[in-house]
């Protein structure tokens, strides 16, 4: 339960430590984006930790590093294949993106500093901790990133893209919109800025153990 | 013609770093000084460059005839952790000179996505040989010019009196933000 | 299938020769202790971190 809640907050794997920060900056432009690739990537992450627990003991110290590559290899191209077979829509919209699963580095990360000493629950826990991190993060960057540059947050059905499941937003705002945000820039501003204020919470609750 | 606009394309408009947002980790972990953003651009310029070449091969004269396709994804990734090994090897062995410069880095490109990504663009993109050979030279120059830049920011970004939570990673993202808003003004040359 | 099989296994086995060889092949004389510090990411215990060679010392 404790590492679940880690993940989070005080070890949120992109804010704090700065996993897979290329995916984060790239798909937060929108809500559907987000949430799609932070699934997939939590769906590879439990897997793979899983899979790298069980085999913990069999693996040689040596080449452990390349049969980690091979296990996360062949996940994530199930994971592609899969979605490319049954949302077509997140599979165009994730684009390249979906394969770089591959070398984001929360996952060999997770690998190389958990699963490979840890029993299976604990590292299937882990995982899902550190992927609904990820989630958490890139999900709240395309929110901030959307509601400023179209002054609304829509989330859309990824079978039936035409089919709106939710839809929140200030319309008084949308001449006041700055589309500098869907763009690169607005992606490095609102990141760094996120950044900066978990390291602001973090610094605070460091002091006041002290 | 298609080739120069392949090229100023990869370089300068969709730069892998700025619009396409790949390679962020290295390009914020090794650009504390100008020496060591210069060795790391070079590197990636030869791993992204000769891995290209070899990816570009298997799809053509392995994957496609057998029908594999699917298969494209691990054996890319595959060729490329194993390409890097060997050429770490050999240059630990033969090029101990050259070791000394460039082989620190090797180590940090495997997992690197920049890599991945321009060999699986060459294919996506459906490229001929020729411009992927151009197409995989001037992605990594790109890569090679904002690192270097973003070096020299950098080092003079240590005398500045940034505020406590900004320091280190986030005042260096607020720089390649504003570095891509300068680099959005050249998408006009095309 | 069986080609995809033949060249997954052919290529695993290459990346497992390449990092055994590899990592039995001794460094050059005077790059023993050169080695690139990367600071993009906070995970302590990667190799590439610089405070895990300070727990090494």
């Amino acid at each position: 339960m404790k590492n679940f809640k880690n993940g989070f907050i005080k070890e949120n794997p992109v804010f704090c430590l700065y996993l897979g920060m290329c995916s984060t900056l790239a798909l937060s432009t929108n809500l559907n984006n987000a949430l799609g690739m932070g699934i997939c990537v939590t769906v590879v992450l439990v897997l793979s930790n899983a899979i790298i627990s069980l085999i913990r003991n069999i693996t040689p110290d040596e080449i452990r590093i390349p049969v980690y590559i091979v296990v996360i290899a062949t996940l994530v191209s199930v994971v592609e294949l899969l979605v490319h077979a049954f949302i077509p829509s997140l599979f165009d919209a994730l684009g390249a993106f979906l394969s770089l699963i591959v070398v984001n580095c929360i996952i060999l990360g997770r690998a190389e500093a958990f699963a490979k000493k840890n029993p299976v629950l604990p590292s299937i826990i882990d995982g899902l901790g550190m992927g609904l991190g990820y989630t958490f993060a890139i999900v709240l960057i395309s929110m901030i990133r959307e509601f400023l540059s179209t002054a609304w947050v829509s989330l859309y059905n990824p079978f039936n893209m035409s089919q709106l499941i939710i839809r929140v937003g200030i319309p008084q705002l949308s001449k006041y919109t700055i589309s500098l945000f869907s763009s690169s820039v607005g992606a490095f501003l609102t990141f760094a800025c996120i950044a900066a204020l978990f390291a602001f919470i973090n610094n605070k609750s460091k002091e006041g153990k002290k | 013609m298609k080739l120069l606009t392949i090229a100023l394309s990869a370089v300068l408009i969709n730069n892998i770093v700025l619009a396409k947002f790949l390679g962020v980790c290295p390009f914020l972990g090794v650009s504390k000084n100008t020496k060591s953003a210069l060795g790391m651009g070079v590197a990636v310029i030869f791993v992204i460059f000769s891995s290209s070449i070899l990816t570009y091969a298997v799809q053509y004269f392995v994957l496609v005839p057998l029908h594999i396709e699917y298969m494209q994804l691990i054996s890319f990734i595959l060729i490329i952790a194993a390409f890097v090994q060997f050429v770490e090897m050999f240059m630990k062995k033969h090029l101990p000179g050259l070791y000394k410069t460039l082989g620190v880095y090797l180590p940090l490109i495997t997992t690197n996505c920049a890599v991945l990504y321009v060999a699986q663009d060459n294919i996506t993109k459906g490229y001929n040989f020729l411009e992927t050979v151009v197409n995989s030279i001037a992605t990594p120059l790109g890569f090679l010019l904002v690192i270097y830049l973003f070096s020299c920011v950098r080092e003079r970004l240590d005398y500045a009196h940034t505020p406590k939570p900004f320091k280190g990673n986030p005042i260096g993202l607020v720089v390649a933000g504003l570095m891509a808003l300068a680099f959005a003004g050249l998408a006009g040359i095309i | 299938m069986i080609y995809a099989i033949i060249l997954f296994v052919f290529l695993a086995s290459i990346v497992a020769i390449g990092y055994y060889l590899n990592q039995r092949t001794p460094k050059p004389e005077g790059c023993k202790d050169l080695k690139e510090n990367c600071e993009g990411c906070k995970i302590a215990s990667c190799i590439h971190h610089p405070s895990y060679r300070k727990e090494e010392l």
